[in-house]
């Protein structure tokens, strides 16, 4: 297969892609409560400050590390005007863990589920941990990946972008 | 419409469309998986064709207005893709295509889309780019939503093989009724499936080119208990007896699942119960046993605790919903057993729970084949409902987490292990095995920190004790490196005893990620999400990126 053309089309989006940038929103795509009940994502955030959406699954180390280490400090965070809010993508093999690993920890977060990774698809996300912050429904910070010490830096985050201080 | 003038077609909508800011919000993301290959003294040289090898994607999505979404992925695998995935992914060339429209409680779909019924023991569809997965579907997908309480999903369509399609159709519908307003502050679900496959590859004059599921499942939910059951009754269908379909061979399959939990502040209980018979389905038939896990319908994953830590993936059980006779000692027929979560949190300021409280949880799993009748001569069997036959896999383990202050947290695993490789990989021996792993993590400050992962495989059977350890360097919130290495130290076989070390690092800002490796990758039965496969032994470099254009 001659590899020029679609080489070519592929630049050619690249390259008009930049007539459009925009701020990206939370898209408009179904996840489940605990108990199952479907729900929009669109309407989960923190309609009065900022939201944190946590991508995490019950297998994976790192993502319980960082939700641990906000679970520690959670008066802190309570006090930061901000709602947080953990997106579980563990599929059928492991989402039965979710419910006793939740309670079990004493975690105070709104959790949901995303089962076949709709929402993790169509926000682009590769790789948990993943955590995304936003103002009203527009994604204002990004990050993959987890290393010890980094909700300090989520904390300031929020803390110099929360909606009282503007 | 060929893939070329859809993409043709994109780009024309799009840069019309942009000025006119038609399309609102668009992002895009590109991912790379690359690795030149090297030969290796221990594990063998390269015998292939490319060194170096890369698997890329790029992803766009575009809201075109309100209640339109267009999405496309194109994927590039030049000049080969990495080892162990699939021929059908080769060159460059469009992969998914599909555009959604979304309006009130009403979605259509056209092209390529990912869904799942209930657990997914009747269909799944979904993308794991690690494993190679891309099993989406082409075709139409509708939706629909009626007063919160109920939901209705119907589709059609070819599924997705590598750039290619398989032949023949898959047919679904699912329905899920929330009887929450009529039972008093708990949650009642009921839902009902049907997935049909025609498969045009293998029309026989025995069996039926469609197979047909129906599945029933109801979902209970109080403010401390939970609990669930589905069922799959699965229509004939010939059994594969050493790579071909039988005309003889032919029988149903069923599933059983059952789901029940607890808990309470600090306290959580689970226990799943699974019998699976001859439950695998395939797009094509001809797919059954191929080890890229292509053309996979349904999603029968094991239902064992997913581990993080290498040893504790030596020997994972995956799952057997399989018919498979391969002498009269070794037939196969699906599974039976079940597993068990505790979590426990022990109070801060108490004896055990410190300053910090700890963490304790506790899993067993126990998985057998099923207990029946077995005809190896005359190719036939019935089963027991509740039998349990050979035993394949068991494990019990115990994780605390503990932290001791600010800067200094362990995470201590202990697993006991049972497994039957004359089973579940039909080779020979068994398994008994421990597993220890200490992993702890020390905060130099608020940027940097340390972290030494110890781990260490005790076995009198198979390849022997293996050790391993991993170190990683936090430096900064960008940057990190590290050492690994599993070493298989006592193997009988002097050559055998190779070290797996991998040396590399990682450097992330944003959404941007950037990953760098060096080393040897250990063959074998390679588990990740519930999926197995097989890999051989590779050395090499090996980098990725992964970054959204905006």
């Amino acid at each position: 297969m001659n590899l020029k053309p679609i080489v070519t089309i592929v630049f050619m989006i690249l390259f008009s892609l930049n007539n459009a940038y925009s701020q990206t929103s939370m898209p408009n795509i179904n996840i489940k409560t605990l108990e199952g009940k479907t729900i929009n994502s669109k309407t989960t955030y923190n309609k009065k400050g900022l939201t944190v959406y946590s991508f995490w699954a019950t297998w994976c180390v790192p993502c319980i590390n960082e939700l641990d280490d906000i679970h520690n400090e959670i008066q802190k965070w309570d006090k930061a005007n901000v709602k947080i809010i953990a997106i579980s993508t563990d599929d059928s093999r492991t989402k039965r863990r979710i419910r006793p690993l939740v309670n079990g920890k004493k975690w105070d977060f709104k959790i949901f589920l995303d089962e076949n990774q709709s929402l993790k698809r169509a926000l682009n996300i590769d790789a948990i941990p993943h955590t995304i912050v936003t103002k009203g429904n527009k994604i204002i910070y990004r990050r993959i990946g987890y290393k010890p010490g980094e909700e300090n830096y989520l904390y300031d985050f929020i803390i110099n972008n929360s909606v009282a201080k503007n | 419409m060929n893939k070329k003038t859809i993409l043709i077609l994109f780009v024309f909508l799009y840069n019309t469309s942009s000025y006119s800011q038609l399309f609102k919000d668009t992002t895009a993301s590109f991912n790379s998986f690359s690795a030149y290959y090297l030969d290796d003294s221990k594990t063998g040289d390269f015998n292939e064709n490319n060194r170096f090898r890369s698997n890329n994607y790029l992803n766009i999505k575009s809201n075109i207005d309100k209640n339109w979404n267009l999405e496309l992925q194109v994927e590039s695998y030049v000049p080969n893709s990495l080892l162990n995935y699939s021929p059908n992914f080769k060159e460059t060339n469009l992969s998914t295509f599909n555009i959604a429209y979304n309006k009130n409680n009403l979605n259509i779909s056209i092209g390529n889309f990912y869904e799942q019924f209930g657990s997914g023991m009747t269909l799944r569809s979904w993308e794991d780019k690690n494993l190679g997965i891309n099993n989406s579907i082409r075709g139409l997908n509708t939706k629909y939503r009626i007063n919160d309480e109920f939901n209705i999903t119907a589709l059609i369509g070819q599924q997705k093989k590598g750039f290619k399609y398989s032949k023949g159709y898959i047919l679904g519908f699912d329905s899920e009724f929330d009887f929450s307003k009529i039972t008093n502050g708990s949650t009642l679900l009921m839902g009902l499936s049907y997935v049909g496959r025609n498969d045009q590859n293998t029309i026989s004059d025995f069996y039926s080119e469609m197979t047909n599921l129906f599945s029933g499942r109801i979902d209970y939910s109080s403010n401390s208990f939970y609990s669930n059951i589905e069922i799959v009754d699965k229509s004939k269908n010939p059994i594969s007896v050493f790579g071909s379909l039988s005309n003889t061979f032919i029988k149903k399959g069923s599933s059983l699942l059952l789901n029940s939990g607890f808990f309470n502040k600090g306290f959580g209980i689970d226990f799943t119960f699974r019998r699976l018979e001859n439950m695998s389905l395939f797009s094509e038939r001809e797919a059954y046993g191929n080890p890229y896990n292509e053309s996979i319908v349904n999603y029968l994953p094991a239902l064992t605790k997913q581990h993080d830590y290498s040893l504790a993936n030596l020997y994972v059980y995956s799952a057997q919903p399989n018919v498979s006779f391969q002498t009269n000692d070794l037939m196969k027929v699906g599974e039976i057993g079940m597993q068990i979560d505790l979590y426990y949190f022990f109070e801060k300021n108490t004896f055990i729970g410190g300053k910090f409280g700890t963490n304790v949880s506790i899993n067993g799993a126990v998985w057998n084949n099923l207990d029946g009748n077995f005809d190896f001569d005359n190719q036939n069997y019935d089963t027991d409902l509740f039998g349990f036959g050979q035993k394949y896999f068991s494990e019990i383990s115990l994780e605390i987490r503990k932290k001791w202050s600010s800067k200094f947290d362990n995470i201590f695993l202990f697993i006991n292990q049972y497994y039957n490789s004359r089973f579940i990989e039909e080779k020979v021996g068994e398994v008994k095995s421990n597993v220890l792993v200490l992993e702890n993590t020390y905060k130099l400050n608020d940027k940097k920190s340390l972290r030494l992962e110890l781990q260490h495989l005790s076995t009198k059977d198979d390849n022997k004790n293996w050790s391993a350890y991993a170190i990683e360097f936090n430096l900064n919130s960008a940057f990190s490196i590290y050492l690994s290495d599993l070493y298989n130290y006592q193997n009988p076989k002097e050559e055998k005893k190779i070290h797996y070390y991998n040396f590399g690092g990682s450097y992330s800002k944003g959404i941007n990620r950037f990953t760098i490796n060096y080393g040897r990758q250990r063959g074998g039965l390679v588990c990740t999400g519930g999926i197995c496969r097989y890999v051989p032994e590779s050395s090499g470099l090996s980098f990725s990126i992964s970054s959204s254009l905006f």
